[in-house]
């Protein structure tokens, strides 16, 4: 399986060439565009497992009840695959490890890597953003999107990430919900609020913009709703 | 047909910035000659352009979004630089028609040279109902320059025998090619896959898709409205 | 200090390495990601008077964030700002730049930012009564939705009012019919903006409006 990454960090499309007997997962509602005789298969989980729990758990996470398989035909084929708002893709490969990445960003995997939802504590519910998380293992490549440009940080010790600005991180890290400034005071007039603050060693990847900022922008000046 | 990258100047002298996610075309017209531009897409231009309005006519306009006017920009006196942004945040391409047709999703088409004719094409009940998109494509054929922009980024796909392409990501396409809305799998996925209805071409041509299409970033932007206040 | 600003054009941010001792200047909320031990302290920026003009008529926010480096070694601060678009650098040197209301983002601490009377032909013509002036030294971050294309004027040029973002303070403004009577109403161009004068203006390549406008069609 290639993945290649187009028009990166802000239309960014994700052209993934398979080979004849590859599957690819992804999520509902992002294919752009594929090769003729691609086929298209759906179920709650992986393609020959079902997993209706499993599924309802990643509803949980802002993911799809339902994930698609693709397999090409006899001579291999193409599939270009998008993101529901502007924003960056980026592909992980793990061997092993694993990855926590926010719900929401998961777009597509190769066939042996496990999804699961991933409860990380009333951290979730506290952080005011409703950040939920997936647990991504196994071996192959995962696809994961952002709004905004992604951009690694190395945690070594202590770091702050705004909570809106997650994408991804190693499941080596910690974090906790903390205020951003010295005092509670400072943190919500400065307007941070609320930031996790990871620790321990590994990497997290950010996303360089933040969906609620941009949708109080424009939602008010649109059309109101009945 | 030619796309930007041909060595053999024809038309208009332009230049793109800001592709893909925001892109924007300047185009130096020369002197007493016009170019024909979307209404409320130029964004900056020299004292010297005179600007006319044309009706473009026709009801069926008027359901495909696409605005009723395009603006016609003469140079007088002098050559005269006009800079254009369409309002939807994406991409921008050309291509020079040389006496043959391309299609345009209804509201792609930017601006062109004087000698291509633009005419809406209404797709039929069930192609256009069912796919989902507007009921209509905008025909440009004969001979110049033609601009056209997208929502998101283009990508340019040579078809040489079939092609898939979900139905909302379609910016244009050669005349040479055929269309077909199907769905994608089976039943199961027409209904639950969230791919919907796609658009099965086939022939020789070529196609331009766009990397997003408008109605997540419709759905997603829905709650940050204001409501409507009953009385 | 030292900057890098990546994701150009599409969704521009900024990452700032603080060496120690050192502090800079950001407008509340625009931290994306920052080192723990920076310190963060929120100010009014010019006192409370100053700092509501900032937030009513310069789209800008009450507060501001002061960071600073109170420690041994460089700390990084990565900004960025509320809207995808671009983000442009610029250098003061004594002297100053007119800004659409809401682009300023951040900057080392000796620049001025303070609104001014954009006169009334500037409200008619879409922009509002105020602008944005920064002054002073050092170097300052705006930015907005689109790309930003900087532009040499030397005589008169005209642009649509919705993507002029910064000018000079020496640049004469006007606003008049893009066309005849008729042509403005129906043109789609309505008003538009003349500017006299020579140096830099800065466009912008889409704008919030001209999104608003495209997508109203598409809600239910």
């Amino acid at each position: 399986m290639e993945i290649d990454i187009q028009l990166r960090p802000g239309s960014s499309a994700a052209k993934i060439s398979l080979a004849t007997g590859e599957t690819l997962t992804a999520e509902g509602g992002s294919m752009i565009a594929m090769s003729n005789d691609m086929s298209l298969t759906t179920t709650t989980y992986k393609k020959n497992k079902g997993g209706v729990l499993k599924a309802l758990k990643r509803m949980v996470s802002g993911e799809s009840f339902f994930m698609n398989h693709y397999e090409p035909g006899p001579n291999g084929g193409a599939i270009y695959l998008a993101t529901a708002l502007p924003g960056d893709m980026m592909t992980m490969e793990l061997n092993g490890q694993g990855l926590v990445v926010q719900g929401g960003s998961y777009v597509a995997s190769s066939h042996d890597i496990e999804i699961d939802f991933s409860w990380q504590g009333l951290k979730s519910v506290f952080s005011g953003e409703g950040l939920f998380w997936l647990n991504i293992n196994g071996t192959g490549k995962v696809i994961v999107n952002s709004f905004g440009a992604i951009y690694p940080v190395e945690v070594d010790g202590d770091y702050i990430v705004d909570t809106g600005h997650i994408v991804a991180f190693d499941e080596t890290l910690d974090f906790k919900i903390t205020k951003a400034g010295r005092s509670w005071i400072s943190s919500m007039l400065g307007g941070e609020g609320l930031v996790c603050k990871f620790n321990g060693k590994g990497t997290v990847w950010c996303q360089s913009h933040n969906e609620s900022s941009f949708g109080k922008i424009v939602g008010p000046k649109l059309r109101a709703r009945k | 047909m030619e796309s930007q990258a041909t060595e053999i100047k024809k038309g208009f002298d332009f230049k793109f910035e800001g592709k893909p996610d925001y892109g924007y075309i300047t185009v130096k017209i020369p002197a007493s000659e016009t170019l024909k531009v979307e209404a409320s897409a130029m964004a900056t231009m020299d004292t010297n352009l005179k600007m006319k309005t044309k009706f473009k006519g026709g009801f069926s306009r008027l359901f495909q979004g696409e605005s009723l006017f395009i603006n016609e920009f003469t140079a007088q006196n002098a050559p005269a630089e006009i800079g254009i942004a369409p309002a939807a945040p994406g991409d921008v391409e050309h291509v020079y028609l040389d006496n043959e047709a391309i299609f345009l999703q209804s509201s792609a088409f930017v601006a062109s040279g004087m000698d291509v004719k633009a005419e809406t094409k209404f797709q039929g009940l069930v192609k256009g109902f069912f796919s989902g998109e507007n009921l209509f494509l905008i025909k440009c054929s004969g001979q110049g320059d033609l601009w056209f922009n997208s929502y998101g980024g283009v990508i340019e796909i040579d078809v040489n025998d079939g092609y898939v392409v979900d139905t909302g990501h379609i910016v244009a396409f050669t005349e040479t090619l055929e269309y077909k809305i199907s769905k994608v799998g089976g039943y199961k996925s027409l209904f639950f896959s969230g791919e919907g209805l796609v658009c099965r071409f086939s022939g020789e041509g070529k196609v331009w898709i766009q990397t997003r299409k408008v109605n997540p970033l419709a759905w997603w932007v829905h709650p940050f409205r204001r409501s409507r206040k009953n009385n | 200090m030292e900057f890098q600003l990546e994701g150009k054009p599409s969704f521009a941010y900024i990452h700032v390495d603080l060496a120690p001792g050192e502090t800079f200047i950001a407008e509340s909320d625009a931290m994306a990601s920052m080192s723990s031990d920076l310190d963060m302290k929120a100010k009014l920026n010019g006192g409370l008077f100053a700092g509501l003009m900032r937030k009513f008529l310069g789209g800008e926010s009450l507060f501001i964030n002061e960071f600073s480096n109170n420690g041994s070694k460089s700390m990084r601060l990565t900004l960025t700002q509320g809207t995808p678009g671009d983000i442009v650098q610029k250098e003061l040197n004594g002297d100053s730049y007119f800004l659409q209301p809401g682009a300023y983002i951040c900057s080392t601490p000796d620049v001025k930012v303070s609104i001014e009377w954009a006169g009334f032909m500037s409200w008619i013509g879409g922009e509002g009564l105020f602008r944005l002036k920064i002054s002073g030294n050092g170097i300052v971050f705006f930015g907005a939705y689109g790309c930003l294309l900087e532009k040499e004027i030397d005589g008169e040029y005209i642009v649509d009012t919705s993507h002029l973002v910064g000018y000079e303070p020496n640049m004469k403004l006007k606003q008049q019919l893009s066309g005849s009577l008729i042509s403005s109403l129906t043109s789609g161009e309505g008003l538009v903006t003349r500017i006299e004068g020579k140096g830099k203006i800065i466009i912008q390549t889409r704008s919030i409006s001209g999104l608003t406008s495209w997508l109203n069609r598409y809600l239910y």
